[in-house]
């Protein structure tokens, strides 16, 4: 039980007053000569059993009545409807807030979303608690708020961006380290979606023990809303794409709605805005999810190729995954600078980049000698294909410059070993092997050797190696040969750096000959690397799509075009909108995962935890009372039960007369 | 005819000239040495009649009935009750217990209170000197463990000056032992007798009944002057407290708060089963309360006696 003054409880031990009372005033007895002894005698010798036990019994009620006195006026809280846990006011209270869009769902009954309930609960309980001092968790920061602006503070609005709870209470452990001498109180608010806390990620072990070996008191409350949204439906844009018709345009939008239940059958109106234009359509959506694929939406002969557009459906109980913004524009052209100094290896590494994987594209692939880089077209190269020594000096510099602005470089080894490094990596010697390798591993679910969208698997492992060259430095595998040796990787820092290990000739390995693997790898690097050429992008809200709109040149800066108010400025790439820039339209989202995660089992989210002083409490959106209340009435009222019943035992049971008076009388008749 | 001129704490001289217009009356036949005001078994001078018998030569003639012999041509003598004089015994209890006393009448000056004791001097000294007025035996036998001192019942009024001697000295000790004392009473009272017992009765009610009957069988006429202090009823003590014998037994600690319930169901219960000994040994029982004032219960004492005199 947490006390707001628990300095009082030192007077706990005056619960034994009404024990000590009782010792004195057995020790101030009277003496008295006394002449009817054989009634004492007698009274002690009837049972007394039941008169004992209301001495007890009267006792122990003044003993409750003191005590709920001092606990009264220690003021207590109560935690949550029905957990209490221990501790005392903090001296500091960080509030991690899931402001996902998840967390807009509300309860049918009530207007009050999740994230407004929790919101208001937490200034009633740090208002009451009055902590020292209140910090918010934003991102990987923490701001200093007052408790009771956690109401109406942008910071603590909701957002179309998934939560980084692991992150966020990274921050906080950060913050704790660093500069909380007290104890701190971490007031986590949360719906619980897996993707939010990230329940597979191998980190919060370490959080967990850093945790737990910090010198200062730090609670986690936990205020769970997990009650799903019933009925709620989450509708996205999953392509929106240019057509052409003959002389007319058409935009084919794929939109997917899903929920989390498999309810009744219903007819959900999809509606359409694009140009100041709406129009709708009906989808029939049966179990978890329905598709309207390739809706096509016409374009008129004047209009602008670019555009924005957006899809919603009717409101229900989650506001936040109604709507989905797409953007549009003509394809750039998918241009990948070849620098080889094989030439057979250069033929097919040009061959593959070269194909479009669709006739509407237009691929093309330049070679670039090594010494005419400076003059190669980058600002227009999605890829970069290299082969040969990795690049030193102004060559590295240009090609850091190229990854650093989104482009893709994928290098193959050279005929002989230099020593160089570049991202880290070096290349190592060649290994020739008597039996061609196959790669064993690799992997399937992301990345450039991931299945195809119909979930086809590459046939990586197909390909036979007979020659290999060793890779140094800390990479990330994607592919493995037989003998552990990799053979595609990437740089670990999220860069576009992959390395393949062998090259496409026939004595090295079948990468030629089993083309389609190749061609896979060259041709998602040329499509990662196009994103941010393309005049329309599709990303989702968060870090990445707050760190691209901040990075605005001086002639141009993102402006909001569309979406809800708040979408610019520091809540800009949070918020979902459509922004411009230069030409350049990028369309913010919540990410995918918001639609589709499953809230976590509380066990499991109690589990991340264990061993911390943690107390969940279960939230309900629209919920009108505190989470912490001063519950000093209830120890008063237990004071006066107390008392009452103190009272009433107090008083003789069963008054026995004596016979006195009617005796007399009898003798007198 | 009392000539007392040492004064005597226990005998208010208004009081008694008060309780002197009510007789003091046996409830059974008692058997005399000379004439007196109480009824008796045998047959006697009294302008009373009694019952018609046949003459039988040697009867006194003057006893014939003239007026049945003309009715009847018959001979029957008239015969009239005798009545003769009362031996009082007076049996006062003297155990420790007799020595506890909460109340203080109003006339006493002082701080000591009235103890039981006291009480039963009064009610002794004025039975005694009623008895005494009217020409009756008066007797004491002051009981502790055992009779501890004891005077046969006499008529003179110097004997009546040593009963007040003995109720002057009395003083309250010892154990109680009033049934053995009743019994032994009852055995060395050879004729019949009014045994007035002044006592707090802190005996076995079992007991009591078998002294009581004891009495009863011997023909005696018991009277029973049960002294109760008003605390010893109302046991209205608040505080923790020692309470210590007055007969010299163990003392007991208690809350008088916590056992009063209790004590006076125990007060209550001893208090019926006296009841029903009464009523079962035909004792004239009068429970007194010693915040009462003496007069009084011997008011009541001798009217409900003269209301109910004697049976032959």
């Amino acid at each position: 039980m947490t006390f707001l003054q628990p300095w009082l409880l030192v007077a706990l031990p005056l619960v034994a007053l009404p024990l000590i009372i009782h010792l004195i005033n057995q020790r101030r007895f009277q003496t008295v000569q006394w002449a009817a002894m054989r009634f004492l005698l007698a009274a002690r010798a009837m049972s007394s059993g039941y008169s004992k036990l209301r001495h007890w019994l009267i006792m122990l009620l003044r003993m409750l009545a003191v005590a709920a006195v001092i606990l009264a006026i220690g003021r207590p809280l109560s935690r949550g409807w029905l957990a209490l846990a221990g501790g005392a006011r903090p001296d500091t209270a960080i509030v991690v807030l899931d402001r996902s869009p998840s967390m807009q769902a509300r309860d049918p009954a009530t207007p009050e979303t999740k994230l407004a309930t929790g919101r208001r609960q937490l200034a009633e309980t740090l208002a009451t608690l009055a902590p020292q001092r209140c910090l918010l968790v934003e991102g990987d920061k923490l701001v200093e708020v007052p408790a009771a602006a956690l109401v109406d503070l942008p910071a603590a609005g909701p957002v179309a961006a998934a939560a980084d709870i692991p992150g966020m209470l990274q921050a906080a452990y950060d913050h704790i380290r660093d500069n909380a001498a007290g104890t701190a109180e971490v007031w986590i608010c949360s719906d619980g979606r897996t993707n939010d806390w990230a329940l597979e990620d191998g980190g919060w072990a370490g959080l967990r023990d850093a945790f737990a070996k910090l010198p200062q008191q730090v609670r986690f409350q936990l205020v769970a809303f997990d009650a799903a949204p019933a009925g709620n439906v989450a509708v996205r844009v999953t392509e929106a794409r240019l057509e052409r018709r003959g002389e007319a345009r058409e935009l084919l939008v794929s939109v997917v709605a899903t929920r989390q239940d498999s309810g009744d059958p219903i007819t959900l109106p999809l509606k359409f805005e694009l140009g100041g234009v709406s129009t709708a359509v009906e989808v029939e959506l049966a179990g978890r999810e329905a598709v309207l694929a390739n809706h096509a939406l016409p374009l008129g002969r004047g209009e602008s190729a670019r555009g924005w557009g957006r899809v919603s459906i009717p409101a229900d109980t989650c506001a936040a995954d109604n709507e989905f913004y797409f953007v549009f524009d003509e394809p750039p052209p998918r241009l990948a600078l070849v620098v080889a100094e094989e030439a057979a290896a250069g033929r097919v590494l040009e061959l593959a980049a070269s194909i479009p994987p669709s006739k509407e594209l237009v691929a093309r692939a330049e070679s670039v000698p090594r010494a005419g880089l400076a003059t190669a077209p980058w600002a227009e190269a999605a890829a970069l294909i290299w082969q040969g020594p990795l690049p030193q000096g102004d060559e590295a510099k240009l090609v850091d410059e190229f990854v650093a602005r989104g482009g893709q470089a994928i290098f193959f080894p050279p005929e002989s070993a230099d020593g160089a490094t570049f991202a880290g990596v070096s290349w190592g010697e060649w290994l020739a092997h008597p039996q061609p390798l196959r790669p064993e591993q690799w992997r399937s679910d992301e990345d450039i050797l991931a299945n195809t969208l119909a979930s086809g698997a590459l046939p990586v492992g197909e390909l036979e190696v007979q020659r290999s060259c060793g890779l140094g430095g800390e990479i990330v595998p994607l592919a493995t040969l037989a003998d552990g040796l990799p053979l595609v990787a990437r740089v670990p820092d999220g860069r576009g750096i992959t390395f393949c290990a062998t090259l496409p000739r026939p004595r090295d390995s079948s990468l030629a000959s089993e083309g389609i693997v190749l061609y896979a790898i060259l041709q998602r690097l040329i499509e990662r690397g196009l994103e941010p050429l393309a005049g329309a992008r599709q990303i989702d809200a968060g870090p990445a799509a707050s760190e691209l709109l901040a990075a605005a040149t001086a002639d141009a800066r993102w402006a909001c075009v569309a979406g809800p108010a708040g979408s610019s400025g520091a809540e800009a790439g949070w918020q979902a909108g459509v922004y411009e820039a230069a030409g350049r339209l990028v369309a913010i989202n919540r990410p995918p995962a918001e639609d589709v995660a499953a809230i976590a089992a509380p066990e499991r989210i109690d589990g991340l935890f264990r061993g911390l002083a943690y107390t969940r409490v279960e939230g309900r959106a629209g919920r009108g009372d505190s989470i912490v209340q001063e519950i000093w009435r209830a120890f008063l009222i237990a004071m006066l039960l107390a008392l009452v019943g103190e009272g009433l035992l107090s008083l003789p049971r069963r008054r026995v007369a004596t016979p006195v008076i009617p005796a007399l009388a009898e003798a007198a008749a | 005819m009392l000539s007392d001129r040492q004064p005597r704490s226990f005998l208010e001289p208004a009081v008694l000239a008060r309780l002197s217009g009510v007789p003091l009356l046996a409830r059974r036949p008692m058997v005399g040495n000379v004439s007196g005001r109480h009824a008796s078994p045998h047959r006697g001078s009294s302008v009373e009649f009694a019952e018609y018998r046949k003459y039988v030569p040697g009867d006194d003639l003057r006893r014939l009935d003239w007026r049945a012999f003309g009715r009847s041509d018959r001979f029957y003598v008239k015969e009239y009750e005798a009545d003769t004089n009362l031996r009082l015994v007076l049996v006062l209890d003297t155990s420790g217990s007799m020595a506890f006393g909460s109340t203080k009448p109003a006339a006493q000056a002082g701080p000591q209170p009235l103890v039981k004791l006291d009480y039963a001097r009064r009610i002794c000294g004025a039975l005694g000197y009623l008895a005494s007025q009217q020409g009756d035996a008066v007797g004491i036998a002051c009981a502790a463990e055992r009779i501890v001192r004891t005077l046969p019942p006499r008529r003179s009024p110097a004997h009546l000056r040593l009963v007040f001697d003995v109720l002057d000295e009395a003083r309250p000790q010892g154990t109680t032992g009033l049934c053995e004392v009743l019994h032994e009473i009852a055995e060395t009272i050879r004729q019949r007798a009014l045994v007035a017992i002044v006592s707090d009765l802190f005996a076995d009610p079992e007991e009591l009944a078998g002294a009581f009957g004891h009495l009863k069988f011997r023909r005696h006429d018991v009277a029973v002057f049960h002294l109760l202090d008003p605390q010893e009823m109302a046991f209205t003590f608040q505080r923790p407290t020692r309470f210590v014998d007055l007969e010299g037994g163990a003392a007991i600690f208690a809350d008088p708060i916590e056992i009063a319930d209790r004590y006076h169901t125990a007060v209550t219960a001893y208090l019926e089963s006296l009841r029903r000994i009464v009523l079962e040994k035909g004792i004239d029982y009068q429970r007194v309360l010693t915040d009462e004032p003496y007069e009084q219960v011997l008011a009541r004492f001798l009217v409900g006696r003269a209301a109910a005199r004697g049976l032959r």
